[in-house]
């Protein structure tokens, strides 16, 4: 199908593409990689007047070191995040995420910033973001601001973005030595996950010191398994300590039901691969 | 799809009656709708709902179905086509109220929503989620221009329309906010150009009629509520139609080269 007529404009900095996106008035979207927004368009569930493509915007792309944040643009892809040795060094739990995401066509295409912005609930790479405690560097018209992950997702599809704004990069606080694992459930290959679980733990002598986890796709939001994380704090890391921390993942938990699963069966899930998450990253 | 809501206002019971059976005061509270037209107990109208990259405009009609005043009951059914032509809404909503004891009113508000189209495909059970949360902000709407202005000229709207389109069915019934005001289908006739400062070229689609489900629908403004919800039925409908229209063609070409 065809999209509806829209004005294009590419520009090729920051400063440009938000006075573009002011020009352009409360319609207007931002087009980032495209792999979500292209196929809403064809399919005339939105119609925007205006697309302000970032695709020329050199200064969102790449991944670089800033103190004891790792910085990265909005627009470097899922493909440049996979195979960046700073984010394998520094942010683990990112990559194992942004492995699972999609398929290698989308991967090569689609951002890291556009998956973010867009904000859906069974994206992978928020709860990573989410997990790691990110702060996301927003530009508008009145400069720069900077939103924590956990007051950036507000609802489905729905972000601290105004309509006006565009994410410029994200900061993950280096998490260097931390181990990683991203479990993800589908019901058949490149599925959105129907319930997935980012974790993260730094271990010390046989000892889990700190831990991160957070669920994808059990709200409307990810979601920090907190009672998860407190639990594993401070034990040792072996298999009955994880088996009793990952019967809390659904703790507080409501997640929608669609024809795929139902809420009892969603939080079975999240249990179970929660323990399966924490089990790899582990190595226990 | 079934939606249950409830609300209590601190108005007298008459009141808020006069407010229910009132279009004009009724689809202010519907989050995006707006009313184009109102003839006796039909009106037309428009709804916008935006989520995310989702921005759709329903257009449609409504209109109160049994305004019983004795039992405090008034039945809304409205539909709405998406400008756009990706889908359309319906819903019939039942709303009754009951005066409480401080003086106040309650009212139940009980929806039937229908939705089919593209929406659904991008739905994924997010639209009964969206649905709920609609109906909850114009639950809250209503309550909230109840209490202000207690008069008969309050806002509130208590009715909700209720689309049906009739078209698919539903889903099981989700919990949430009931206060649905209808979507409306409609006629996208008259709204189209409005339509297009949105989208741009819908304006000069073809007006698409919706076949009210149940019932007949006046003309009514279309408040859609709940538009994402519901399609997937449809969609999943659209591969059995194709087929069948496949099958049917097939069979024509066959039975005409036979005759030869």
């Amino acid at each position: 199908m065809i999209p509806a007529p829209f004005e294009y404009v590419a520009p090729s900095s920051v400063d440009e593409a938000v006075q573009a996106l002011a020009a352009a008035g409360e319609d207007a979207k931002v087009l980032a990689g495209g792999q979500s927004l292209l196929p809403v368009l064809r399919m005339r569930l939105a119609a925007p007047t205006t697309l302000v493509d970032l695709r020329k915007v050199a200064e969102l792309r790449g991944v670089r070191e800033d103190g004891g944040d790792l910085v990265i643009g909005a627009m470097t892809t899922h493909y440049d995040v996979q195979r960046d040795p700073l984010v394998a060094e520094h942010a683990a739990l990112l990559k194992a995420a942004t492995d699972t995401v999609a398929d290698p066509q989308v991967r090569h295409r689609g951002t890291f910033g556009g998956a973010i912005a867009h904000a859906d609930p069974a994206g992978d790479l928020a709860a990573p973001v989410l997990a790691m405690d990110a702060s996301l560097v927003i530009a508008g018209p009145g400069g720069r601001r900077t939103v924590a992950a956990a007051d950036f997702f507000q609802d489905f599809f729905t972000t601290a973005l105004a309509p006006d704004e565009l994410l410029v990069e994200v900061r993950l606080p280096k998490h260097t030595g931390w181990r990683a694992h991203y479990e993800k459930f589908t019901r058949v290959a490149q599925a959105w996950s129907m319930v997935a679980v980012a974790a993260t733990v730094r271990t010390e002598g046989g000892v889990i010191e700190e831990a991160r986890v957070a669920l994808t796709n059990m709200g409307s939001t990810p979601v920090r398994a907190v009672a998860v994380e407190q639990a594993l704090v401070g034990a040792s890391a072996n298999a009955d300590v994880i088996r009793a921390a990952a019967a809390h993942a659904a703790d507080g938990t409501s997640p929608a039901a669609d024809g795929n699963s139902d809420v009892e069966y969603r939080q079975h899930l999240a249990r179970v691969l929660t323990g399966r998450a924490l089990t790899a990253a582990v190595g226990a | 799809m079934r939606l249950d809501h409830e609300f209590t206002v601190p108005a007298p019971l008459e009141e808020v009656w006069q407010a229910v059976i009132d279009p004009e005061r009724v689809a202010p509270c519907m989050p995006g709708a707006a009313l184009t037209k109102v003839e006796g107990d039909s009106f037309t109208g428009t709804v916008k709902v935006k989520l995310g990259p989702i921005s759709l405009l329903y257009k449609g009609s409504g209109e109160f179905l049994e305004k019983d005043e004795a039992a405090r009951k008034v039945v809304i059914k409205a539909a709405g086509k998406d400008s756009r032509g990706g889908g359309t809404a319906a819903a019939t909503v039942t709303v009754t109220l009951s005066s409480t004891a401080d003086g106040g009113t309650h009212g139940d508000v009980a929806s039937d929503i229908a939705i089919t189209g593209r929406p659904a495909q991008f739905g994924r059970g997010l639209i009964s989620e969206v649905g709920g949360k609609l109906l909850d902000t114009f639950a809250g709407n209503l309550a909230e221009s109840l209490r202000t202005d207690s008069g008969a000229g309050a806002a509130p709207g208590s009715a909700a329309a209720s689309a049906g389109s009739g078209s698919v069915s539903t889903a099981p019934a989700t919990a949430a906010a009931p206060a649905t005001e209808a979507a409306a289908k409609g006629d996208l006739a008259e709204q189209s150009a409005a339509d297009s400062a949105e989208a741009g070229s819908s304006a000069s689609k073809p007006q698409l009629r919706s076949v009210p489900s149940g019932g007949s629908t006046g003309e009514t403004e279309a408040i859609d509520l709940l538009d994402y919800a519901g399609q997937s039925v449809a969609k999943r409908l659209i591969p059995v139609a194709a087929g069948a229209a496949v099958l049917f063609v097939v069979f024509m070409i066959i039975r005409a080269l036979r005759r030869r």
